[in-house]
């Protein structure tokens, strides 16, 4: 705890799409009562990882389990008496954290299928051969050329090999 | 009629071809054209955003850059991809920085945003280009023996301030079209509540326990079935209940069914003709309702 | 005309002690040099004592006839100067002066020989100012010694209470039917859980034993105080006039009950056949179309509702009145109410929590407010004392409060509310009392107890066994099985996720404006603020006082506070009114702008901009209108000359000639070698700074010159080239912040023109870094005097400006 510094993680945030609005944060709780995960489980609070991220703990939020369990429902940041963008910021959080290296196996998978194939998805040979015999039309080719130029702009394909070793 | 483009995302095609089949159907037997798109990507939904927001962003861009250069507006089943690309859309229509920041990255592809066209939810497409009056008329078997546990899912609604699709507290819309095909849209506990979808892959007994939640609640408010419009719930509390049975020892038998299938349904299409057995919950008692 | 000048300086050293950096002889050769001059002198003080009569009785021999000294202390010196001149017979404001001190000899006292050049462009400055000013008069203006109170709650009734025993006549006016506001329905007020419907007694109340009596209000007296005029069911509708003399257009709804003849039987009510649901009593009962609230405050009289009411249709009521008090035909009335001073008091109201959804105040019964709450737990209430289930009638065993419905809430109002924590601690505490097996639960943010004795409330709470759980609820559920409704909330200090089963939950909703603050504001001219309540001029320093002089803001009509907060408020509204209004008459120097309405254009810029809405559009009778300056309300600050684009308006205090003269003068001797900065300053705040600066003893060079005007926003861009044309070789203009301009606009209204000017530099050009706008409080002088070094440095590098 001693090492950490509080402001410096806050304005971190802050500085990064989707977490601007980190700071407003009166710890009401409203947001973790109307949560459907903290509700099922403790692993997952959002007041506290917010909490957390204010008071600096930056490790503990970053390589932790908890920034991961947001179902993106937006139930918090509707109700929130000081329109934090909950949601943002742990999409936020989750960037910070996938850029250094922590980030779980089915979002690596994620990834590789927009890089490979421009969808989340592979479309299953089963699934396109019974297109016709319904009588959907044929699926359209993606972008995935566009997509790739768009991915290397950003630097998406970078971020996603921050790792030493780690190949494409 | 007005044509739309219609953007299909990944996992309807992927893995719910009946629900692009019952939309087609149903659609096009209201005179709604649809012209299927090019070169779209993935939307970028939450498992991208959780990447980085603003190739997120981008993404979503360029996919509405595509329906600017056809001239048509978006339609979409799939409403996590109707949250992706509206955010997109309405964030870069009203910030200039942000539109210059991303028209940079696009420009990379050879696309530019230009802010000329709307995304919609097919709901919406039904409520103002087909009406509930003449939705009402066009329907041929009425559903009015079907108690049906509406569940929009949390992208049709949230968040409000950008999507503005309904009321967030008190949505009406998606009921009123239950009950334009006159089936009866019950209350049940938590009903605008998630289904834990995007949990799946990273926490899967979190998930399972969200969604069981989900099944209970309406199951014990009566629901004939659960009608959704999300390809992630449908998964979610269709397969869902498979899980729930291995772990849980519990059985609802609770048919999850698209609302676009209940539309094609009410429209007149028959079963035989919708792919029903992509539903691992069988619909069979649903069926007989309509008849 | 400016009849022939003689001015006569006198030089202080101010004890000795500049005369060590200034060389007084040189000042004082130089100033006999200029024309005008009739007589120098020199000492050691000049505004008190010997020195002052040196002045004196060169005005009584009429040796001078303008007046200039350079003096220690000149805030205080001006005033004593001027009262002593103005006693000998010289107009005072014939008179100026000017500090050598801390504006000369000590930021310059490392440059004994630069700080004397700059003093005398300093004295120069000020006799060629004091030169061309012409005597102005004072003006009296009636002050009616009449009291109008808007608002007939415990701020007003106190307010007006306080006048009326000061024997002003006062005017209490009420838009309901009966006295008492927000406290007679809130029957009791944290700390001491005393009635709510107590007010000081007035001391013409016969019967009061002691002078610090205090009384319910139907038996304090208060309505028999003779000058004390309480008018009903009226609202203001129109006001004309201007402060001490206002016409107040107040129209009456009828009561069609004589207040002079109804005893109060209740017989009415008896045979009246309209049942409606009782608002005043959250609707948990029903009253007639002809009714009195309870407790009683005043009138003691009945009323009719209007919109329930019968008429001829019925007309039971009229038979059965013994006494004959009830007219079924009154009609609106119209009166016009000739008052020197207006005291607005119309409180503040709960917000409707409907639009919280989640909280479905609109759709479950069982959900309520704490007006709603208090009308259970009054024992003359509805439901006689018992916190009851709306839905059911069932007595309420299990009460969940929630707080900050609506305040500190970006969504509705961000604010806090300030009370409303205390007053969910008087109801848990209040149904603790009553019912000690009763299940109370606060969830709160924040639990704010900050005035005298509050933390004890909340001590006493917590031992009659109030529970608290620190969450804000997201939503409360009904479940229809058990007609129960459901708080959801995160507990979080124990970390765990409750569901609250709760029989009612009462919501401590924000407090707001009046629903009629908007209209009142725009009739009588005042401002609101951001959130609605009604604007304090300066809630520190002036509170109660409002930019239009004479309207007076007390109570929760300026944002939500406790009774004694309240109290205060109105107590201190009452003086305020008293001092404006005690000596019959308004006496004013006519410090102020005059238009030439043969320039004016009528382009309406200067009616909007002044901040004091001292400027009305006058028809000329050809069709046209011109503007034209109050007298009364001008505070003189010069913001419409600044605006006004064809310079039609001067101040009587600052004439174009006169800001001409100083401005050459101030540039006409150097001295350094260093170029000329001339820094137009406020004499507020920027004056101030500049004050502080040599008060602290800072440093800076003497090529900085300052030029003192009413406020930054007199500036025309025009003088700002004057400067340059002048010799100026980089112009600083400086003035109070933004968001605390003396005079509201001024500094911002500078700002713009320092903008126009630099953009016009560049076109000229000119390097536009030369001219500054600086912000500066007194406590700033260190920045003054960086900002002055900054500006020579700067000014320096750009080279020497040569206009042609």
């Amino acid at each position: 705890m001693a090492e950490e510094k509080p402001l410096d993680f806050a304005r971190e945030i802050t500085s990064k799409h989707g977490g601007e609005t980190i700071t407003r944060c009166y710890q009401c709780g409203t947001c973790a009562s109307t949560c459907p995960v903290a509700r099922t489980t403790e692993r997952y609070n959002p007041r506290q990882i917010i909490r957390l991220a204010l008071l600096g703990q930056r490790d503990e939020v970053l390589k932790g389990d908890a920034i991961w369990l947001c179902a993106s429902c937006y139930n918090c940041q509707e109700r929130c008496p000081q329109k934090v963008e909950i949601a943002d910021v742990i999409y936020a959080l989750r960037n910070i954290a996938i850029r250094e290296g922590n980030i779980p196996a089915v979002y690596t998978e994620f990834a590789n299928g927009l890089m490979n194939e421009g969808r989340l998805a592979p479309i299953s040979k089963f699934v396109e051969k019974k297109r016709p015999e319904y009588g959907l039309p044929p699926l359209k080719p993606t972008g995935i050329e566009a997509l790739k130029k768009i991915l290397a702009a950003t630097g998406f394909d970078k971020i996603m090999f921050k790792k030493e070793g780690a190949s494409p | 009629m007005k044509a739309y483009a219609l953007f299909l995302g990944c996992t309807i095609p992927a893995r719910q071809p009946h629900y692009e089949l019952a939309a087609r159907k149903a659609l096009t037997k209201l005179g709604i054209e649809l012209v299927d798109m090019e070169g779209t990507s993935c939307c970028a939904p939450p498992p991208i955003q959780s990447i980085d927001l603003e190739t997120s962003l981008a993404i979503a861009a360029y996919n509405v850059c595509l329906a600017e250069e056809a001239d048509l507006d978006i339609l979409t089943l799939c409403t996590g991809c109707f949250e992706s690309l509206t955010i997109a859309n309405r964030l870069l229509k009203e910030k200039p920085e942000l539109r210059e920041k991303v028209n940079k990255i696009l420009s990379n592809a050879g696309k530019e945003f230009k802010g000329t066209r709307e995304v919609k939810h097919y709901l919406q497409v039904l409520v103002n280009d087909v009406g509930v009056e003449r939705l009402k008329q066009s329907v041929v078997k009425p559903l009015s023996k079907l108690k049906v546990a509406a569940f929009s899912g949390c992208h049709l609604l949230r968040p409000s301030e950008i999507l503005r699709f309904d009321d967030p507290e008190r949505p009406r819309i998606f009921d009123t079209l239950i009950e334009a095909l006159g089936a009866k849209s019950i209350p049940y506990k938590n009903k605008l509540r998630c289904c834990g979808g995007l949990l799946r892959g990273y926490a899967d007994d979190v998930a399972l326990a969200i969604a069981r939640d989900k099944i209970v609640n309406a199951y014990n408010a009566g629901a004939d079935c659960i009608s959704t419009l999300c390809p992630f719930c449908f998964l979610t509390l269709d397969l869902g209940q498979m899980l729930i049975k291995t772990t849980y020892k519990e059985e609802y038998n609770m048919p999850i069914i698209h609302y676009a299938e209940l539309l094609s349904l009410s429209l007149g299409v028959e079963p035989k003709e919708l792919a029903l057995d992509f539903h691992k919950i069988k619909i069979d008692k649903v069926l007989e309702k309509i008849v | 005309m400016v009849e022939e000048a003689k001015v006569g300086v006198f030089l202080s050293d101010c004890g000795g002690q500049i005369a060590k950096i200034l060389d007084f002889e040189a000042l004082t050769n130089f100033v006999k040099g200029v024309e005008g001059v009739a007589l120098v002198a020199m000492g050691s003080e000049f505004w008190r004592g010997e020195g002052l009569k040196t002045i004196l009785d060169a005005v009584k021999a009429k040796k001078i006839n303008r007046v200039v000294v350079a003096e220690t202390v000149p805030k205080i010196s001006e005033v004593a100067i001027a009262k002593a001149v103005e006693e000998a017979g010289l107009n005072p404001h014939l008179v100026e002066v000017i500090d050598l001190k801390d504006h000369c000899a000590w930021p310059h006292r490392d440059t004994p020989k630069e700080a004397t050049e700059k003093a005398k462009a300093m004295l120069l400055a000020a006799i060629e100012k004091v030169k061309l000013q012409e005597p102005i008069e004072k003006a009296e203006f009636p002050a009616v010694k009449s009291v109008l109170v808007i608002g007939g709650g415990l701020a007003g009734m106190q307010a007006a209470e306080d006048l009326a025993d000061m024997g002003f006549q006062v005017f209490l006016v009420e838009k309901e039917p009966f006295l008492g506001g927000l406290a007679a329905r809130a029957v009791r007020f944290f700390p001491t859980d005393d009635c709510a419907i107590c007010i000081q007694s007035p001391t013409t109340d016969l019967k009061t034993v002691t002078q610090t009596s205090r009384k319910c209000v139907y038996r304090s007296g208060f309505s028999e105080i003779p000058n004390l005029k309480v008018l009903t069911n009226a609202k203001v509708v129109k006001v004309e006039g201007g402060p001490g003399n206002y016409h107040v257009v107040v129209e009456r709804k009828p009561r069609y009950v004589d207040e002079a003849k109804c005893v109060a039987c209740d017989l009415c009510t008896i045979v009246c056949p309209v049942e409606v649901p009782d608002e005043y009593n959250a609707k948990l009962t029903k009253r007639k179309a002809i009714y009195i609230d309870k407790p009683l405050v005043y009138p003691p009289a009945y009323a009719i509702d209007a919109k329930a009411c019968k008429f001829r249709e019925c007309a039971k009521c009229v038979a059965v009145c013994p006494t004959k008090a009830i007219n079924l035909d009154q009609k609106p009335e119209q009166l016009t109410l000739n008052v020197g001073s207006i005291i607005v008091a119309t409180g503040f109201r709960e917000y409707d929590p409907s639009v919280i959804k989640e909280y479905h105040y609109d759709e479950y019964p069982d959900v309520i407010t704490h007006l709603e709450l208090a009308r259970m737990l009054d024992a003359f209430g509805p439901t006689g004392g018992v916190p009851i289930r709306p839905s059911d009638g069932k007595p309420a065993k299990r009460i969940v409060f929630v707080q900050c419905v609506g305040s500190r809430d970006r969504r509705w109002n961000p604010y806090c509310s300030s009370i409303c924590c205390m007053i969910s601690l008087k109801h848990a505490t209040m149904i603790k009392e009553a019912f000690p097996d009763a299940d109370v639960t606060i969830c709160y943010i924040d639990i704010r107890t900050t005035g005298r004795e509050h933390e004890y409330y909340y001590e006493k709470a917590r031992e009659m066994g109030v529970k608290f759980v620190k969450g804000r609820p997201s939503e409360i559920v009904h479940d229809p099985a058990t007609n129960t409704l459901v708080v959801e909330v995160e507990d979080e200090l124990l970390r765990r996720l409750l569901e609250l089963e709760a029989d009612l939950v009462v919501l401590a909703t924000a407090m707001v404006p009046s629903e009629d603050a908007k209209e009142l504001a725009q009739i009588l001219g005042i401002e609101l603020d951001q959130d609605g309540f009604f604007k304090e001029y300066n809630a520190k320093l002036r509170p109660t006082e409002t930019k239009r002089r004479g309207i007076f803001i007390c109570g929760g009509a300026v944002f939500p506070k406790d009774a004694p907060t309240a109290s205060l408020h109105a107590h201190s509204a009452a003086v305020k009114a008293a001092k404006f209004l005690m000596n019959g008459k308004i006496v004013k120097d006519l410090k102020v702008a005059v238009v030439n309405q043969d320039y004016c254009g009528n382009c309406q810029f200067c009616p909007v901009t002044c901040p004091y809405g001292a400027i009305t559009l006058e028809p000329k009778g050809d069709g046209h209108f011109a503007a034209k300056v109050s007298k009364l309300l001008c505070e003189g600050c010069g913001v419409c000359v600044g605006t006004c684009p064809v310079g039609a308006i001067e101040l009587r205090h600052l004439k174009p000639s006169q800001m001409s003269a100083q401005i050459k003068a101030l540039l006409s001797v150097n001295g350094t070698s260093k170029p000329l900065v001339l820094a137009f300053s406020c004499s507020e705040c920027g004056h101030a700074a500049v004050d502080s600066s040599g008060m602290a003893m800072m440093n800076y060079p003497a090529n900085v010159r300052v030029l003192r005007v009413p406020c930054t926003g007199v500036i025309q861009v025009q003088h700002i080239l004057e400067a340059f044309k002048a010799g100026a070789q980089g112009v600083m203009v400086v003035g109070c912040k933004p968001d605390g301009c003396h005079y509201e606009v001024g500094s911002q209204k500078a700002k713009r023109k320092v903008e126009m000017a630099k953009a016009l530099l560049k076109a000229y050009g000119i390097e536009p870094e030369r001219l500054e706008m600086f912000n500066l409080i007194f406590i700033e002088g260190d920045k003054f005097a960086e900002a002055a070094k900054a500006m020579t440095e700067r000014v320096e590098k750009l080279g020497f400006l040569q206009l042609a």
